[in-house]
């Protein structure tokens, strides 16, 4: 029995093992990129626009917004009287890298030309490096970490890094109360994002002559924050600046406004969705965020975007995410155009066009929803204006929208990276 | 389709399979091999980022002869750990060994996280490539798989193997027979640190970052899934287990959004319709017999 069990077992192993060589021979399929690109007038002349953002896993209330900007963007192109049509095919990226890494490869090995992705900074370091080696331009609608755009000379960004925008609200809050001198630091340890942000916040007050007078940590998958707020609220801050994803920062100020704290809060970009209302609710009311991205800016690109946001959800502003989402594509879209106006699209090959499309893009002027932007030579984002909002809450406390209550400036260009 | 970078993952994800059900095939539930897989992962990841001598080029290249010392470092020193560990944890049985080795794996994940050289949250990235392609990372992986699963068929003739099949079936009555027990789930526990050590070091330089995210709690009730579908009498069980539940959220693409609700309910059905899992002794023997069947047949 045993002998027959291992016989068995062995034969399985042959089987199983033939699987697996067949698979990695049927998966050696041609590379797209030797392709030529079709005329713009043939039935298949549209061009795909890969997308990978994360509808599943715990970035996925960022991917969502992503959704909605990225096919916002996509119905505006059309209304654009585009001369080479573009398709685009949207993948779920998933919050961990290998779905990311798994979405790029999918993506790449069907032919696009450009993708938009993926939704969080840590994926993009695992799957940015794939299409840098394969050629395939990348605009990151919302990756913020340190590096990415150095990744390679094929991966760009339209998110502002947090090290440009996130000192503004600090200014603000000081503008507001000048007397301050105590400050609480609260920040998600386990998170890439709110560990940059936090240190960035830090290095701002440390600027100010106002040191933390403690840093808190905590853990995304946190949701009581009592420890750590009573251990802050002992020393009696007068501004508490919070660096933290969506869901847990929610909950986070609803507590720390629970337990009794009455001054002023200044969060970071992980809480820049209207996502968080109805985790915080009344208890939002009053923070502090600086932001890449305002409802309120008045430009017939904002107003075109509000416009088709609305029909989609009567009644709410867009988030930043969204309309970096839309950023993301409407750069692509354009960069394309001009390429194929100046017939720069005629008898290439896929993998031509898609190095055409990077020095195209990164060379050229874009009239957002965020207000002008370029492109620094390796891919970074110089954005022109960045605001400071304020939460309103209704007085029902469920919805609210971040009224913008300072224009700022940038620096003349985003300061060089590391 | 599946391509070949999926095809890598695929077989990650059958390689730590193979690693859980190592201790399980000598009666020990231990959900340890994320520890090791992310200790074996961010020593390569360390290694080829931090140390010249590995000979990183510029160009994001690796020779492939680091990448495979690489391999035996990680492995080795997972080893080294499981031993330390094991002596300390395997007095444990069942639900309490499994959540010792949960404990484990958080500790791991918050030094890993804490520690000052491992890059904290956003870990360690640009690690270089030893070969240009996916395709590339076909051969290792399928080396290490087809290296464990000889060493799993060969010690269910061996006198360990059998010792650990004694020990799963009754821990009393094996030690009642003289097998030293102590020894030889230590020595199980080890080979699985090893081979989650070598699969996170190769898994490393595939996903081109590692980070402290990549050995969580979560990642080891994956990998229990991977045993549990594929059945857990048979190394090839966690293979087959670890081959389909990770290419199926790849495969079902298509349907949309639902695509994980599909999956959370093969991941549900699975077990109820296979309680022991797809690979079954049952199955074996009926493959090991279709030979012979087909040699009596002719003779009357």
């Amino acid at each position: 029995m045993q002998h027959r069990r291992q016989r068995g077992a062995l034969r399985l192993a042959v089987l199983l093992a033939s699987g697996i060589a067949g698979l990695a021979l049927l998966g050696q399929q041609a590379n797209p990129a030797a392709k030529a690109v079709p005329a713009a007038l043939a039935p298949d002349g549209a061009l795909t626009i890969g997308a990978v953002i994360a509808l599943t896993g715990n970035a996925n209330l960022y991917g969502q917004d992503q959704r909605l900007g990225i096919d916002l963007a996509r119905r505006w192109s059309l209304s654009q009287s585009p001369q080479r049509p573009l398709r685009l095919q949207l993948e779920d990226g998933g919050s961990d890298e290998a779905t990311a890494i798994a979405g790029f490869n999918l993506l790449i090995n069907q032919g696009a030309l450009a993708l938009i992705g993926p939704t969080l900074s840590q994926q993009a370091f695992a799957a940015d490096p794939i299409a840098q080696r394969r050629g395939v331009p990348v605009v990151a609608p919302s990756n913020t970490a340190k590096g990415i755009p150095q990744i390679g000379h094929f991966i760009s960004r339209v998110s502002a890094q947090s090290s440009v925008i996130a000192p503004l609200s600090i200014a603000e809050a000081l503008r507001r109360d000048p007397a301050i001198q105590r400050v609480a630091v609260i920040y998600a340890q386990d998170d890439a994002y709110s560990t940059a942000e936090t240190l960035i916040f830090q290095k701002a007050l440390t600027a100010r002559r106002l040191p933390p007078v403690t840093v808190q940590r905590v853990q995304l998958a946190d949701n009581d924050f009592q420890i750590p707020i009573t251990a802050a609220l002992q020393l009696q801050p007068q501004l508490v600046v919070i660096s933290v994803q969506a869901v847990a920062g929610g909950n986070l100020i609803r507590q720390l406004r629970e337990l009794g704290y009455r001054g002023q809060i200044v969060v970071g970009n992980g809480l820049n969705t209207p996502n968080i209302y109805p985790i915080c609710q009344r208890w939002c009311d009053g923070i502090l965020i600086a932001q890449a991205y305002s409802p309120e800016l008045d430009t017939p690109i904002n107003r075109s975007f509000q416009r088709l946001y609305q029909g989609v959800r009567p009644g709410q502003p867009p988030s930043q995410i969204a309309a970096q989402a839309f950023a993301a594509y409407q750069v692509l879209f354009e960069a394309v155009q001009r390429l194929q106006r100046r017939g720069g699209l005629a008898g290439i090959s896929l993998g031509q066009a898609r190095e055409a499309l990077m020095a195209e893009l990164l060379g050229g002027q874009y009239d957002t929803p965020l207000g002008p932007i370029h492109f620094t030579p390796d891919g970074e984002v110089v954005q022109g204006r960045f605001y400071v909002a304020q939460v309103r809450m209704d007085p029902g406390g469920r919805s609210g929208r971040f009224a913008l209550i300072r224009n700022a400036t940038a620096p003349a260009a985003s300061p060089p990276e590391r | 389709m599946i391509d070949n970078g999926l095809l890598v993952q695929m077989l990650i994800g059958a390689l730590l399979g193979v690693s859980v059900y190592l201790p399980l095939a000598a009666g020990q539930l231990s959900l340890a091999t994320p520890a090791f897989y992310a200790v074996g992962g961010t020593l390569a990841a360390l290694l080829s980022t931090t140390w010249p001598a590995l000979g990183a080029g510029a160009d994001g290249s690796f020779p492939l002869a680091s990448f495979l010392l690489e391999l035996l470092l990680g492995g080795l020193l997972a080893g080294v750990l499981a031993l330390l560990v094991g002596r300390l944890v395997l007095r444990l049985q069942g639900i309490y060994l499994a959540i010792a080795t949960i404990a484990l794996v958080e500790i791991v994940r918050v030094a890993i996280l804490n520690l000052p050289f491992t890059g904290g949250a956003i870990g360690i990235f640009g690690i270089p490539q030893p070969f240009p392609t996916a395709a590339g990372y076909l051969l290792p992986a399928l080396g290490l798989l087809a290296l464990a699963g000889w060493v799993c068929q060969r010690l269910e003739v061996m006198p360990l193997g059998r010792a650990m099949a004694a020990i799963r079936n009754d821990e009393l009555a094996a030690r009642c027979m003289g097998i030293d027990t102590t020894r030889v789930k230590l020595t199980a526990f080890v080979l699985s640190a090893v081979l989650a050590g070598s699969t996170g070091a190769l898994a490393a330089h595939f996903l081109n970052t590692w980070n402290a995210r990549q050995g969580s709690f979560d990642t080891a009730v994956t990998m229990l899934a991977f045993v549990i579908l594929g059945g857990s009498r048979s190394w090839l069980g966690p293979v087959l287990g670890g081959l389909l539940l990770t290419a199926l959220p790849e495969l079902l693409r298509p349907v949309g959004d639902v695509r994980l609700v599909l999956f959370g309910l093969v991941i549900l059905l699975g077990p109820s319709v296979f309680p022991q899992g797809l690979i079954n002794p049952g199955l074996l023997e009926r493959l090991g017999r279709l030979g012979e069947r087909a040699e009596r047949e002719p003779q009357p």
